[in-house]
């Protein structure tokens, strides 16, 4: 039997209380403030996602300075290791001095010594702080961490534009949405759920939402018959994840529902077939809407929705899209209604980093249900993808 | 008039409130300072954050010979020179200019109002603005009641095919109450209340917004929010610049007029008032005027017991000689104006009775500060008895405006290793908080107007209300003989007799 390694919790708390005090010295009398709103346990399997991860956290220091906790894990490592390293993540006042701090505990885990990981992160964590658990990469909902760590945490933050399966994976995380299976970490108690590319969704919505906000283009919105989503690749490959929850959006708050035979296929295609709600009384008031996603080559680079567009073509033809421009980070947004000149902005679309879409997922407190509705639907889409 | 917020199902869940109706923004005075250092910046940075819809649109009218090309250049410089967002985004900026516009015409010409109204149809037509606009008063006040009676004429105070018609004042709204008074009989002759924004930007500041958020959304602070805690309420805005070249004007108007009637009064009304029933334009401007109503009236008689007055001198700092207030182009050489204001306030209620409110606002003091500090009272007795009694410090709860936006509590707390008590601080800035800037002022202010939410703009009732409590002030000086001017040296916190004031209560005023 291979004796494993340990590593001493209290020798890692005693080289963060040191690392404070240097950082007091260093800034010359001024304060610094030890401000953390919350742990963040993050798991890497390869040394280059452990760096980029530590990047992204740094970063987040401004906005929710915390405790991060991350798991650098090397399943193919024969020799069993176990190593931890702390670090303050400081943001710099004016005179260079570091002011707000937040900490960082990396623990490095090679072969068999990766299943006392979870074992080590629970002693670890600041009390009566929220706990997130960050995933990033493929299959998420079959890691072994959330696994050990589901009653413990409040949110779980995944990725789902690195899904390897992104259908099946979906559905997956709608059903982790749903909290439908037993185990601890379940109903009332179970962790709250963000994907960051929901996150990269927001302006996406934004843009759609707004052009509603106007009395006399909202009327249109409940006519819509047809809706086409226009998505680039991600990483060289295609993911349908992220246009399936902007469908998934709109279906949720229309109140869509999909056909008996809602989906069909052709090449990059993707057709949902989907029934709205009645506008007027009649029978000819029930009408059916078909959502389109497309598989297109990226513009200027850039991975993710290409395009929405949202057309009423029954009686009074009306036309709102949003699309991006040529010119880096901005969107087209148009409103055609017959009758009526057309309206035509660009807006800010920018495309937003990793860092960028954490934290802003970091500020939701409670349950995004906006995201869960949206999730259920694609996930009905999705199952019947898979 | 107002319109009703329908449901729009997608704005479910997306943190960034709805977005107005397309509109067109009227600019009166458009070729001036206020529009291309502030209102076009506020405007470019709204449409940035995609706060605005497609087809907004602002017209620019004054008298200049300006055309549409050369008037959307100089907003681009002013954007550039002046928006917190840096220089402007040359595609974004592109698209934004599309819907500016210019007209001219005197403020005082019947047919500049009827071109004005075929110019608003127009972009009506073009940008599908659907007849909402909002006129903005950034002329001198002088032509406030022209261009409001001129609107009236010619139909424009009434939007055709359902739209909305809202009207900006920019400060000062009168000199005095009888001024004030005529001012809201002009604009209401012409326009309802429920289309009148009277402009106070102190309001659109975020740590400002913050006080009702810290009274009303923490339970620890209201039940001790009251006479029986609070000895005393500092409220200071400190200005560090001069009168610059505002020297014409600020002579016939002076620090009362210019700070104390709107913005410390906003404040001291923020501070004071009891919790509002709703988060609502009506609610809160209800609560603001009964503070405003119980505030115990400073007779003429009694100016020199609750009032200060000082203008600063030349001085020389560090061999270089910085101007007095004198020496102001538009000035006069013997001018009694003053440029430093102190004055104690009392609220008769069953709240504030008894608990003096100090206000002071000046001009050419050491630091731009401004802030409000509510000073608790002393313990009642003194338990350790190595510590004098008077080494004791009172609490402060410090809400700083500006420049840092935060707040601090002041607390006493043990030495380490000492049988000594010394007063620390507990501190909460906004910028280390949040790591988003705030917006400024204007662009939560135009856009609460266009939403149609006058919460944070000045009821007609409010800004009689504020000046029925300056005047007497006024008129007290006016009869007394004329004060020894300059009485405090430029770069120095006021007048000593200031200090004393406060001397007299047995108080000094914060170290700021």
């Amino acid at each position: 039997m291979t004796t494993l390694p340990s590593v001493d919790i209290s020798t890692i708390e005693r080289e963060l209380g040191q690392l404070w005090k240097e950082n007091a010295a260093e800034a010359g009398g001024q304060a610094v403030t030890r401000a953390l709103t919350l742990n963040l346990v993050a798991r890497a399997s390869d040394s280059a996602t452990a760096e980029a991860i530590s990047g992204v956290v740094q970063g987040l220091t401004a906005s929710h300075p915390n405790r991060t906790v991350l798991a650098s894990l090397r399943p193919d490592d024969a020799e069993p290791r176990l190593d931890a390293f702390v670090q303050a993540n400081c943001l710099l006042g004016s005179r260079g001095a570091p002011q707000v701090c937040g900490e960082q505990i990396t623990i490095d885990a090679r072969g068999p010594a990766m299943a006392q990981v979870a074992s080590l992160v629970l002693p670890l964590l600041v009390p009566d702080l929220p706990v997130v658990l960050w995933l990033p990469g493929p299959a998420p909902f079959a890691d072994p961490l959330l696994g050990r760590l589901r009653g413990v945490i409040d949110r779980l933050i995944v990725d789902s534009r690195s899904f390897a399966d992104p259908a099946r994976e979906l559905s997956e995380m709608a059903r982790f949405e749903a909290a439908d299976h037993v185990g601890p970490g379940n109903g009332p108690h179970a962790p709250a759920l963000s994907d960051l590319a929901w996150a990269e969704l927001t302006p996406w919505r934004e843009l759609a939402a707004q052009f509603f906000d106007t009395r006399v283009l909202l009327p249109h919105l409940r006519r819509m018959d047809r809706v086409e989503i226009d998505y680039a690749p991600q990483a060289g490959r295609a993911n349908v994840a992220q246009s399936l929850l902007l469908a998934g959006w709109l279906a949720s708050c229309l109140g869509w529902t999909p056909l008996e035979d809602a989906l069909s296929q052709e090449g990059g295609t993707l057709r949902l077939h989907l029934r709205r709600p009645a506008v007027n009384v009649g029978p000819s008031a029930i009408r059916l809407v078909t959502v389109e996603l497309r598989a297109v080559p990226a513009t200027a680079g850039r991975a993710g929705i290409a395009a929405l567009h949202m057309r009423a073509l029954d009686g009074v033809t009306a036309d709102f899209s949003v699309e991006l421009a040529a010119e880096e980070g901005m969107a087209l947004t148009t409103a055609q209604v017959a009758g009526m000149t057309p309206v035509r902005r660009l807006a800010r679309c920018e495309r937003q980093s990793e860092g960028e879409l954490l934290a802003a997922e970091l500020r939701l407190l409670s349950r995004d249900r906006t995201f869960g509705a949206a999730l259920r639907a694609a996930g009905v889409f999705a199952g019947r993808l898979g | 008039m107002e319109t009703v917020a329908l449901e729009n199902p997608l704005r479910a869940g997306l943190r960034l409130g709805r977005t107005p109706e397309p509109c067109t923004m009227v600019i009166f005075g458009a070729t001036g300072d206020l529009t291309s250092r502030k209102l076009v910046p506020a405007l470019y940075n709204l449409a940035r954050e995609r706060r605005l819809p497609g087809g907004f649109s602002v017209l620019g009218f004054a008298r200049r010979d300006w055309s549409d090309d050369f008037f959307r250049e100089t907003l681009l410089e002013g954007v550039n020179a002046n928006s917190r967002s840096g220089p402007a985004e040359p595609s974004l900026w592109a698209s934004f200019a599309e819907g500016l516009f210019y007209h001219r015409s005197s403020f005082d010409d019947p047919s500049g109002y009827q071109g004005l109204a075929e110019r608003l149809a127009a972009i009506d037509a073009e940008r599908s603005t659907g007849g909402n606009r909002v006129f903005y008063l950034a002329t001198p006040p002088e032509s406030y009641a022209e261009i409001i009676g001129q609107l009236g004429a010619a139909g424009l105070n009434r939007s055709p095919n359902g739209g909305w018609t809202r009207i900006i004042v920019e400060k000062p709204f009168g000199r005095d109450l009888e001024s004030a008074r005529a001012l809201n009989q002009q604009l209401l002759a012409v326009f309802d209340e429920q289309q009148v924004y009277r402009i106070d930007h102190y309001l659109g500041k975020e740590t400002v917004q913050n006080i009702l958020v810290l009274r009303f959304a923490n339970s620890i602070f209201e039940p001790i929010w009251d006479r029986r805690h609070v000895d005393h309420v500092q409220i200071t805005v400190a200005e560090s610049i001069g009168v610059e070249d505002r020297g014409g004007y600020y002579d016939s108007s002076g620090a009362l007029r210019d700070m104390i009637q709107n913005h410390l009064t906003q404040l001291l009304t923020l501070v004071a008032m009891e919790p509002p029933v709703a988060y609502d334009a009506d609610a809160v401007r209800d609560e603001k005027v009964k503070v405003l109503r119980a505030i115990k009236p400073i007779a003429p008689a009694d100016v020199a017991r609750f009032t200060v007055r000082g203008q600063y001198g030349a001085v020389s700092v560090n061999g270089r000689p910085l101007a007095g207030y004198r020496d102001e182009r538009g000035v006069a050489p013997d001018s009694q104006t003053e440029t430093y204001v102190a004055l104690k306030r009392f609220i008769d209620s069953w709240r504030w009775a008894g608990v003096p409110f100090y206000l002071r606002s000046g001009k050419a003091l050491p630091r731009r500060v401004s802030e409000i500090a509510i000073q608790f009272k002393t313990v009642p007795t003194m338990l350790f008895a190595d510590t004098p009694m008077h080494d004791i410090e009172a609490n402060v709860l410090a809400i700083k405006i500006q420049p840092d936006e935060g707040i601090t509590l002041k607390f006493g707390s043990k030495v380490p290793g000492q049988q000594q008590i010394r007063p620390v601080t507990m501190d909460f800035r906004y910028g280390t908080s949040f790591g988003v800037a705030s917006p400024e002022a204007y662009e939560r202010l135009l856009l609460d107007c266009m939403l149609g939410d006058g919460t944070l703009f000045t009821r007609r009732d409010e800004v009689e209300a504020s000046w029925a409590l300056i005047t007497p002030i006024h008129q007290g000086w006016e009869s007394g003989p004329p004060q020894p001017f300059p009485n405090y040296e430029a770069g120095t916190w006021g007048p000593a007799a200031a200090d004393e004031f406060m001397a007299r209560d047995g108080r000094a005023w914060r170290r700021l």
